[in-house]
This record gives C-alpha cells, sequence and structure tokens, in this order.
C-alpha cells in the first residue's frame, strides 16, 4: 500500500496538531475568553518558555534519556544571567556565558549517564540537587535584577508577537532541520534507536549521547533568560514549577520513552496544548485542580490513542479511553 | 520390562517464515537410553526441543512425556518431568545459587527458606564434592562454567524423568565433562532418558545408546550408536553435496600486498593472531563457540580493547574503537541482527545509507533525493521484497532485512567487510542471493572475513579458511582443503576442553566484588551517616543530644516508609512519582476524619477510606502499566496529576486540623526515641526477612532481575507487578499518616517533595532502577542519611545551597561506585 504524498497520514507525531485544532475549537464555543488576545499575550511567553525546554527534553528521551535537572538548570540561568551581565557589564557576555556554563551542567549530566553507567533519572536527580544549590549560594535566597536592555528584549513584541516566541520558532525549526536533514541529525536519531548498533557501525556513541545533554542545558538556558528576562528578575525558585510540565509536553507529543525516534516539533505543539489547556479550564472558571486533571487525562489520551489498536484488542472492542 | 518412551515426539513440522524449520520429524527417547542428537548450527535442533519442552508450538504433530501428550504446554512438560539444561543458562543474575535453584525446582520440593542454603550446598556437593560454588553467592559473581553447572544442578534437583542436555560441553572443563558422564549414566541406570545434543561427535560416540541426525530440519533417521561410524556420522550431517547453492569461486591470484596484515593481535578471549588477506580473497573463520572467531574480530574491529598490529595496504591503523576502523573503510556487521546488527525502527532507507551518508550529503546535509535514489535502486537491484523504502525494517523478513544490510554495507565502498554469519535467520533464496553478492563484491577488489558456524556455507564461499581453537588460529584451510568435510574435522578434532581460567583474586578484586554486594550500600551508608555525626558532634554541642537525634528521627519516619515503597517498585525495576501527592491525599483524606471531636466509628470510616485509596492508586498504576502498556514514569507522572488534583478539589488550601489527640498519638516517644520511626525501622526489617526469606520475596527479586529467565521458572509477571504497585502505594498512605504527625492539617502538597526524596534514598541505599537490587533496611538508611544531611548541615551552619549541593554530590558518588563495581564484576 502506498501513502500519496499529498495526503500525508497522520503519522504518530500528527495527532498533537489536530487536538491543537480541537481545542482551539472547543475553546471558541466553551470559553471565548480563553483565546481572546489579552489571553493570548499573557499565554505565548510562558507558551515559549515551556517550548524551549521541552525541546532540550525531547532530545534527552531521544537518547533514552531523561533529565529530572531541567528545572534546577532552567533556576540556575536566570540567576547566572544576572549575575555575569552585572560582572561583565555586557548582556550578551552575560547570555553567552550562562548558555555556556549550562551546557557544561548538561555535559555533567552526560557523563554520568554514558561514562559512569549512571541511570539518567539518578544521575539528573542528583545534578538537580546539585544545581538548585549553586543557584541558592549564588543568589543567597534572594532575587536578583536582570538587565533591563534583557528585560526590554524578552518583553518586546515584533508584529504584534512576543519576541520570546520567535525565539522558540527558531530554535525549534533549527533543531527540527538539523535532526532531520543532516548527517549529524541521522546519526543522533540512529544510536537512540540502537545505540549497539550505532556503535558497531562505526558511531561515536558517547558523543551524541552526552552532546544531547549539553544541548539540553542551552536550551534550559535559553528558557531561564527568556523567563527571567520576562518577569523582570531571577529568583532561586523560578524554575521549580516546570520539571513535570518538559515532561508532559515530551509524553503527550509522542516522542516515545524507548528512544530514536521523536518530534521536536510535535513537543513544540504539545507544549502549546498544554498551555491552551490550562488557561480554558481557567477561563471556565474551574481552579489549578482542574488543570491538573486536564492534563493528567491529556496524558493518559495521548498516550493511549498511539496504542488503540492494541488496546482495542485487549479490551475486547471497547474503546473507552477514560 | 517392556520398552517405555520417556519422550516421544511424533511427525513434528515447524514453520518459520520463508523456512521449514522442522518437517516431519519423528524420535523418540526410551528409559535409561541416552539418545544423541546431532546436525550443523541451523539444522533445526533447537526448534526441536523448544517443542519438546512446550516453549515452542508444532504446525503439526504430537509431543508426549511419560505417554501424556504435553504439546505446547511448558508447566505439563516441567510437571510431567522433563526438565532441559540450556546452553545460555535461565539464571536470575542478582539472586543467589540457592535461590535460583530453589526457585528452579516445582513448589513441593522446595525447602524451608531457612534451609535453603545448607539444601542447595547439599546438591552442589553431589555434583562434586569439592565443588568451589558456594550456594549463597550471587550468580552475577559466577563465570559461564559455573553458570552451566548450577544449571545442570538445578535440573537435576527436580528429579527429572528426561532429561535434555544442549551442548552441555561447550562451557565445560575436562574433569567436568567426566563428571557430566558420571551422572549420565547413574541417571540412566534409574531408567531416566536423557538427550544430549551436541556439535562434538566424539563425545555423543561416547556417551550416547542410539543417535538421531537433523540436516536442513529433516531427520535422517536413528541409528543405533554402534552401527555408525564417526565418518558415517559426518556424511549424515552435511549430507550430499549441495554445490548449486554456492557462485563459482574465482581462481586466486598470485600473491600481492595483502589487503589486511594482521600481526600478533591479542584481547579478550584471543590471542597473537596473525592473519592477512588479499584484495577480492574471501576468508572464513570456523571454530567451536567461544574459542575466539568473534571475540577476535571483536578485537579487530574495535567494539573490545586489543594489543597488536593491524595494516591496512600496508599502512599501520588504529583499531581503539569503531569510528577508526569504519573510517578506514572496514565494514562490520553482526551476527545478531536485533541486538546489534540493524536499527529495527528505522526504515529501509535509513538502515541502507546510515554508512554511506557522506556519499549522499553535501556539507553535511544529506539530500534526501539521492538518498531514496540509492536506497530505491538497491532495493530492486538486491530484490528485497518491501512495501517502499520507508517501510520499517523490523517489519520485513529476515533475508530481506539482511540484503538491506549487506547492500548499505557495499554502497560505502569499503576495503574489508567482515560479517558474522551472513545468512543466519535467512531463507534459501536470499541466502543464495547473498552468496552472490558476497563474490561479485569480491571478484572488484573487497576483501571479505566471513565468520560462520556452517561449514558448509564457509566451504562454499570462501577461498580459505582459518580455524581457531581456544582463542588461536590453530590451522589454515587453503586451496582445494576448503571443504566441508575438511572444515568440520579440523573443528571437531581441535582441543575442545577449555583452559582452567586464573582464579587468584587480587584485593582490588575483592573491593570491587564487596562493593557490588547487598552488604556494601548499608555499611557505606552508616558510615556516612556516623561521620557526618561524629563531625556535626565535635563541631557543634547540641548535635548530639536526645532532643537534636530526636527530632531528627522524627523527620526520618515518613521518609525511610515511602522510600521502602519505592525499593519496592524499583526490586521489580519501576518506579512511582506519585508517592508525593499520594502522601498528599492521605492527609486530606484525614483531615476529614481525625478532627477534634469525631466519634471512633468515623475513625474507623477514614482507616478503612485511606485502606481504599491505597489500593485502588495501586491498582490504578499498575493499570496503566501492565495492561495499557504505558511507560511507569508516564502512568505515574498522570497519577501524580490525577492525585493532586482531587487532593485540590477536596482542599484547595490547607485546612482541616487534625485532633491534637490523635497527633499526639502519632508522635509518641519512647524515651527521646520516636515511636513512628522505631516502627519503620522495625517494618524494614520485617520486610527484609521475607524479602530474603521468604518465596514470595525470592520471587519478587528475581523477577525484577531478569523477567525472562523468572517466566521459566514459572513466575507470574502480571501479579509480581500488582503486588509491587499495590505494596507500593500501602507503604506511601502509611508514610502519609506518619507525615501528619510533622504537618498536623489537610495539606495537598504536603507530600510533593518526597517524591524526590524516596527516589533518592531508596537508590542510596543501593537500589538500582534496572530491578533486582536493594534492601528496605537499605532504603530506611537512605531516607536517614538525607535527612542528617539536612540537620548537620544546619548544626554546621551551612546554608541551604550547600546543603543541597552535598546531597546530589553524595548520590553521585554512591551510586556511581555501586553501578561500576556491579559492571565490572559482572564483565569479569
Amino acid at each position: 500500500m502506498k501513502v500519496r504524498k499529498n495526503l500525508p497520514a497522520v503519522g504518530e507525531f500528527g495527532w498533537i496538531w489536530i487536538a491543537f485544532v480541537l481545542l482551539v475549537g472547543a475553546c471558541a464555543v466553551l470559553a471565548p475568553s480563553a483565546i481572546g488576545l489579552a489571553s493570548v499575550y499573557s499565554m505565548l511567553p510562558f507558551a515559549a518558555v515551556l517550548v524551549l525546554l521541552a525541546v532540550g527534553q525531547t532530545l534527552v528521551v531521544q537518547q533514552r534519556g531523561l533529565d529530572m535537572s531541567v528545572a534546577a538548570i532552567v533556576t540556575l540561568a536566570g540567576l547566572l544571567v544576572a549575575k555575569f551581565t552585572a560582572m561583565t557589564g555586557s548582556p550578551l557576555a552575560g547570555v553567552v556565558l550562562t548558555c555556556g556554563v549550562c551546557g557544561a551542567a548538561g555535559i555533567l549530566n552526560g557523563l554520568l549517564v554514558a561514562r559512569i553507567g549512571i541511570s539518567p533519572i539518578v544521575a539528573t536527580l542528583a545534578t538537580g540537587a546539585m544545581f538548585f544549590g549553586v543557584a541558592r549560594i549564588l543568589s543567597g535566597g534572594s532575587a536578583m535584577a536582570i538587565s533591563p536592555s534583557l528585560q526590554a528584549l524578552s518583553q518586546a513584541r515584533l508584529l504584534g508577537v512576543p519576541v520570546l516566541f520567535y525565539v522558540a520558532v527558531v530554535l525549534v525549526v533549527s533543531v527540527s532541520l538539523i535532526l532531520r536533514m543532516t548527517i549529524v541529525g541521522r546519526r543522533f536519531i540512529a544510536v537512540g534507536s540502537n545505540i549497539a548498533t550505532a556503535r558497531a557501525q562505526g558511531t561515536r556513541t558517547a558523543l551524541y549521547q552526552v552532546g544531547s545533554y549539553g544541548v539540553a542545558g542551552v536550551c534550559y538556558a535559553i528558557a531561564g533568560i527568556a523567563l527571567a528576562g520576562f518577569i523582570g528578575y531571577a529568583t532561586p525558585t523560578a524554575g521549580s514549577s516546570y520539571l513535570l510540565p518538559s515532561i508532559a509536553a515530551v509524553v503527550v507529543g509522542g516522542t516515545p520513552f524507548t528512544g530514536g525516534k521523536g518530534s521536536v516539533v510535535a513537543t513544540a505543539g504539545a507544549a502549546l496544548f498544554m498551555t491552551l489547556l490550562d488557561q480554558m479550564v481557567l477561563s471556565l472558571g474551574a481552579g489549578p485542580a482542574m488543570q491538573l486533571f486536564a492534563q493528567a487525562i491529556a496524558i493518559i489520551i495521548a498516550v493511549s490513542i498511539r496504542r488503540l489498536p492494541e488496546v482495542a484488542k485487549l479490551m475486547g472492542g471497547k474503546k473507552r479511553l477514560t | 520390562m517392556a520398552e517405555e518412551f520417556r519422550l516421544r515426539v511424533e511427525g513434528v513440522s515447524k514453520r518459520f517464515p520463508g523456512v521449514w524449520a522442522l518437517r516431519d520429524v519423528s524420535f523418540d527417547v526410551l528409559a535409561g537410553e541416552v539418545h544423541g542428537l546431532v546436525g550443523e548450527n541451523g539444522a533445526g535442533k533447537s526448534t526441536l526441543m523448544g517443542i519438546a519442552s512446550g516453549a515452542l508450538a508444532p504446525d503439526e504433530g504430537a509431543v508426549s512425556v511419560n505417554g501424556v501428550d504435553v504439546s505446547a504446554d511448558p508447566d505439563l512438560v516441567r510437571a510431567r518431568g522433563l526438565a532441559i539444561v540450556r546452553q545460555e543458562p535461565a539464571l536470575m543474575p542478582d539472586l543467589s545459587v540457592a535461590e535460583n535453584i530453589y526457585l528452579g525446582v516445582s513448589a513441593e520440593r522446595r525447602p524451608r527458606p531457612a534451609q535453603m542454603n545448607a539444601w542447595a550446598q547439599n546438591l552442589l556437593r553431589q555434583w562434586d564434592p569439592e565443588i568451589a560454588i558456594d550456594a549463597g553467592q550471587r550468580v552475577d559473581l559466577m563465570n559461564a562454567q559455573q553458570r552451566f553447572i548450577i544449571e545442570i544442578v538445578k535440573a537435576l534437583a527436580g528429579e527429572p524423568t528426561v532429561l535434555v542436555l544442549d551442548e552441555p560441553t561447550e562451557h565445560m572443563m575436562s574433569e567436568d565433562v567426566a563428571r557430566l558422564f558420571d551422572r549420565i549414566r547413574a541417571l540412566t541406570r534409574k531408567g531416566v532418558g536423557v538427550v544430549y545434543i551436541s556439535h562434538r561427535i566424539r563425545e555423543v560416540r561416547s556417551i550416547a545408546d542410539r543417535v538421531t541426525v537433523l540436516r536442513e530440519g529433516q531427520s535422517q533417521g536413528s541409528h543405533a550408536m554402534e552401527s555408525l561410524t564417526e565418518k558415517d556420522i559426518v556424511a549424515l550431517i552435511v549430507g550430499k553435496a549441495v554445490d548449486h547453492e554456492f557462485p563459482k569461486k574465482e581462481v586466486q591470484r598470485t600473491i600481492q600486498q595483502p589487503r589486511l596484515q594482521v600481526t600478533g593481535l591479542s584481547g579478550e578471549g584471543f590471542s597473537d593472531v596473525s592473519l592477512s588477506i588479499q584484495p577480492g580473497e574471501i576468508l572464513g573463520l570456523a571454530g567451536m563457540d567461544g574459542q575466539g572467531k568473534r571475540e577476535f574480530v571483536a578485537g579487530l574491529v574495535g567494539l573490545t580493547t586489543s594489543r597488536g598490529n593491524v595494516t591496512l595496504d600496508g599502512v599501520t591503523i588504529g583499531t581503539g574503537n569503531t569510528a577508526q576502523t569504519a573510517a578506514q573503510g572496514i565494514q562490520y556487521l553482526s551476527g545478531s541482527r536485533h541486538r546489534d546488527g540493524m536499527f529495527g525502527d528505522l526504515s529501509v532507507r535509513e538502515n541502507f545509507s546510515y554508512r554511506s551518508l557522506l556519499s549522499v550529503a553535501r556539507g553535511g546535509i544529506v539530500s534526501r533525493e539521492a538518498e531514496s535514489a540509492a536506497a530505491g535502486a538497491a532495493v530492486r537491484s538486491y530484490d528485497i521484497k518491501t512495501p517502499g523504502v520507508e517501510t520499517r525494517i523490523g517489519s520485513l523478513s529476515g533475508g530481506n532485512q539482511q540484503k538491506v544490510l549487506i547492500a548499505g554495507i557495499l554502497a560505502s565502498d569499503p576495503k574489508v567487510v567482515i560479517i558474522d554469519e551472513p545468512t543466519q535467520g535467512v531463507d534459501i533464496g536470499a541466502r543464495v542471493f547473498i552468496y552472490q553478492a558476497i563474490a561479485e563484491a569480491a571478484r572488484s577488489g573487497i576483501s571479505f572475513i566471513i565468520v560462520s558456524s556452517d561449514a558448509g556455507e564457509l566451504a562454499g564461499i570462501c577461498h580459505r579458511v582459518a580455524v581457531f581453537s581456544s582463542g588461536h588460529v590453530v590451522s589454515e584451510l587453503g586451496g582445494d582443503e576448503v571443504s566441508e568435510s575438511a572444515i568440520i574435522s579440523a573443528v571437531l578434532t581441535s582441543g575442545s576442553a577449555r583452559k582452567q581460567q586464573d582464579g587468584a583474586a587480587r584485593l582490588g578484586d575483592q573491593l570491587v566484588k564487596w562493593f557490588a554486594g547487598n552488604w556494601a550500600p548499608l555499611v557505606t551508608v552508616t558510615g556516612i551517616i556516623l561521620a557526618l555525626g561524629f563531625y556535626a558532634g565535635i563541631s557543634n554541642e547540641f548535635y548530639l543530644t536526645p532532643r537534636s537525634i530526636g527530632g531528627m528521627l522524627t523527620l526520618v519516619a515518613a521518609l525511610a516508609m515511602v522510600a521502602c515503597g519505592q525499593q519496592v517498585l524499583m526490586l521489580i525495576g519501576g518506579i512511582d512519582l506519585s508517592v508525593g501527592p499520594l502522601m498528599g491525599l492521605t492527609s486530606v483524606v484525614m483531615s476529614f476524619f481525625f478532627v477534634k471531636d469525631m466519634p471512633v466509628e468515623t475513625q474507623l470510616v477514614g482507616w478503612l477510606l485511606l485502606l481504599a485509596v491505597a489500593v485502588m492508586v495501586g491498582v490504578l498504576n499498575w493499570a496503566l502499566v501492565d495492561p495499557l502498556g504505558m511507560h511507569p514514569m508516564m502512568a505515574t507522572l498522570a497519577t501524580f496529576m490525577l492525585l493532586q488534583s482531587v487532593s485540590l478539589v477536596l482542599r484547595p488550601t490547607p485546612m482541616g486540623m487534625i485532633d491534637f489527640d490523635f497527633l499526639d498519638t502519632v508522635n509518641t516517644r519512647w524515651a527521646f526515641l520516636p515511636v513512628a520511626a522505631l516502627l519503620a525501622l522495625v517494618l524494614a526489617l520485617v520486610m527484609d526477612a521475607l524479602l530474603f526469606r521468604s518465596g514470595l520475596g525470592i520471587k519478587l527479586r528475581g523477577f525484577g532481575s531478569r523477567a525472562d529467565a523468572a517466566r521459566v521458572a514459572g513466575i507470574n509477571p502480571r501479579m509480581m507487578r500488582l503486588l509491587a504497585y499495590v505494596g507500593c502505594s500501602t507503604l506511601s498512605v502509611a508514610a502519609g499518616v506518619l507525615m501528619i504527625g510533622q504537618v498536623g492539617i489537610g495539606d495537598a502538597m504536603s507530600g510533593n517533595d518526597y517524591t524526590l526524596a524516596s527516589i533518592a534514598a531508596a537508590v542510596v541505599g543501593g537500589a538500582s532502577l534496572f530491578g533486582g537490587r536493594g534492601s528496605f533496611v537499605g532504603a530506611f538508611l537512605g531516607a536517614l542519611l538525607i535527612t542528617q544531611v539536612n540537620v548537620v548541615t544546619t548544626f554546621l551552619n551551612l546554608t541551604d545551597g550547600w546543603r543541597s549541593v552535598l546531597l546530589g554530590v553524595m548520590i553521585v558518588v554512591a551510586v556511581a561506585a555501586y553501578s561500576r563495581a556491579r559492571k565490572m564484576v559482572v564483565a569479569a
């Protein structure tokens, strides 16, 4: 059976966009304020931060890993950019140094996993504690101001759309293109898919494993800088609430924990979906409890829908998913 | 006594996609008889034994054990007294030798767990009175020979009436071979029927009464041993010439500069190997498994470390890793496609072009058109049966997979191609095609090294064959000597018994072994706790006071309890993120039932409700993971959010003060020690006793250690998972009850920090996320350590930041030490 090119089937990574359109439709009917201009403006910058984080998390998951240190690195990045900018007097230098340090933090994660052989959850749990500690020591427990120029940039809009959103789009598109089109991307996917085969065929597998944690660290750094810039200051707890959403976005986007294939575009779609879902629940007048409930159901449906044939067989034809 | 059939296989056929593995095979084993089963690799011996053991269902025919039809029912086969000693022992590495034997026999034969070690040691001594295996040691510390002996002792412990031995002497030293033969003779005197499968014709001749020869899935008849000479057997195994399968060999040209010259290469499992290959030459490597041919190849391509000199076209090259050798044009294809030969989840196109990406890329960017065109061309010219180049390679038949992989290698413009078992799992049509492709590529000047256990294949395509034994090349056959019978006889007559490995243990090894053991985490963690306490004690006089110690232990109780819950799941290789919110939910539920002036009946309802919550959450997690097949992380993340939302609906903000009398009960102290912490410790000790001294605990650990081996031992995976998830949630609810002593109010978020802390405590205490390891006392000590770090840093006036850094460093160091040590021990 041939799939016609002009009418592609809904692949495993296509579902999320259908879901997103359906959700927008549901908002239009049930909670129009959720997709009103004011709501979208307040939502987009935070959605962009989540997208940036989730892209990093996706890369790690594609290498059969999981990064529990994401919240700590985001927090650290906000504080570092404040510190480095103050030290060097240049926001640009601050951003570059922050990305460097956070990339190195990611590389530390990768080395513990690929070289020492600690399971990813435990390794990043431990380094997460270390990075949080460093963040606290750096800040002395209080908030640090972000330089006005970085603030202005993070809060700016171009053609009516927040600049942060463009940053997220650029990152998603470039990571996606690199993974799809380059030799490096192909090797990256191969190592995640079957590390033993990749090694037997002459790939330096540790390079790709460690590299993915490193690049993820840089993604978190950009997210952390964006978040701190948008809020205007960096706090030692800024990133705490981002661990679970970053994993949830990967899961809902459809990148499997078994490694290899994945889609940062789908992850980005899932990050938008989850943010809009939150917004819709709020607009309907429900609180954080219902937000969490909706997210949990979204995860279960997202995972089940891709296994629909097997699940249907298992339940003897009953296809109820809630 | 009339002739009695122990095992009877009648007219069995089995078809795998593209090939007949067995065709109308019949044979039987009489009481008191040793029946040899011989044939080349792929002749169908393993399939036949799989069917006899009930693991495989035959397409046609029937199997009976002691007169009862047992087709395709492994439990019935075992119950009727058939035991198999597999070439790859089905042992659970994290369990002790005794525990493996214990689980390996049927329930009514098992001793009381307390007597298990003595019982197992006795069985081992029956094998060899001076045996060096300690029944109490873990199996992962045993080498291949010892594991095989354990597997045999396990099979004998069940006092089988039919014993199947699959290549039993492959891993044995000569004195053990003699011992095995003695035991076999003793068994047959008692009327046991023995099936003896082996490559080694001499051994079969010396032990078997009758022999059945299999060739290409068909029986060549059962014969009385004395009626056949060694030559007759070889003739039956090889059969008539099958030359038409193979392409015509090119006559080798005169000596040129060798393409590849290996001089004195040594490494793990092979030593001092020297070989040279001409351009366009096909060199075969023959020899029994474990005699060095595969080990040599692994060293040559850089998968393992090796020493020696390798030159390619006269230039010395490095063989430090596969990237180096592949870049030089040495391409390797593994013999086990699924493990490290192909990317099963990726497409035909991606698998085909992986080695030749540079040729379809410009500036690092792959041209999709060029790539698809090349893959499409390969699909056509190799006649690969696939719906398209975007089809997942894993969904193709073995022959088509292999064609894609070989086409991919040849597209990368290689100089030397090394293929291990080029036609394993490949149907006859594809086989002919692959031989032709290799011959054609050789004509164009590419050199090949072919590793194969099929002598006919080597004879058919190779110009020269090197035979490995004990890690060395013992003979080289060239020209007319390259025939199937010459190769078989060279392999069979080469020294067979293995060399005794020198077992001198150095102090370093001892230390590594200790660190890999069950006690290391307990001793290490206790040591760190005491050291921290000592340092805090001399730095701050207020640390070593009943008040401060009591306060610390109060904090330990809840964390220790939930860490024990996490430990239950980690034993089976799972993880539960929802424990924290479940503790929060516990506090919320309690805040409705345990408030001031509530009657006893209401409290009773509260307790019942807590129990119901524990069971329901456990079942929910299990249902998401097991029947629904979600990854444990995803499943328990979803549960995390669900529980949190339920708690927040019930208590949007912290409310519902718990009755002070109740809180006092939870916070009761015995002298200065909080009873809750003592309770957690006692519980941990009791659960450890169950874990290591009860059948259920051993099963749980065995399942976590190696699920497939556990299934062979009759352990139900679904039940084990259900038990673990419900156990974990029940302990988490209990931890929530202990936590209420600190919180005192219904707070949905109060437990959230416990999720990560419980994981940290369990792994510091020795749990492994891969399952099978750790203990509840370890989890308790892990919890104590985390709390100790928190408390001590306060006494030392360190800030939260330093506390957090210290905690992270400690987790990394502890876990790195255990995991390194465990890896090193297993590798040894």
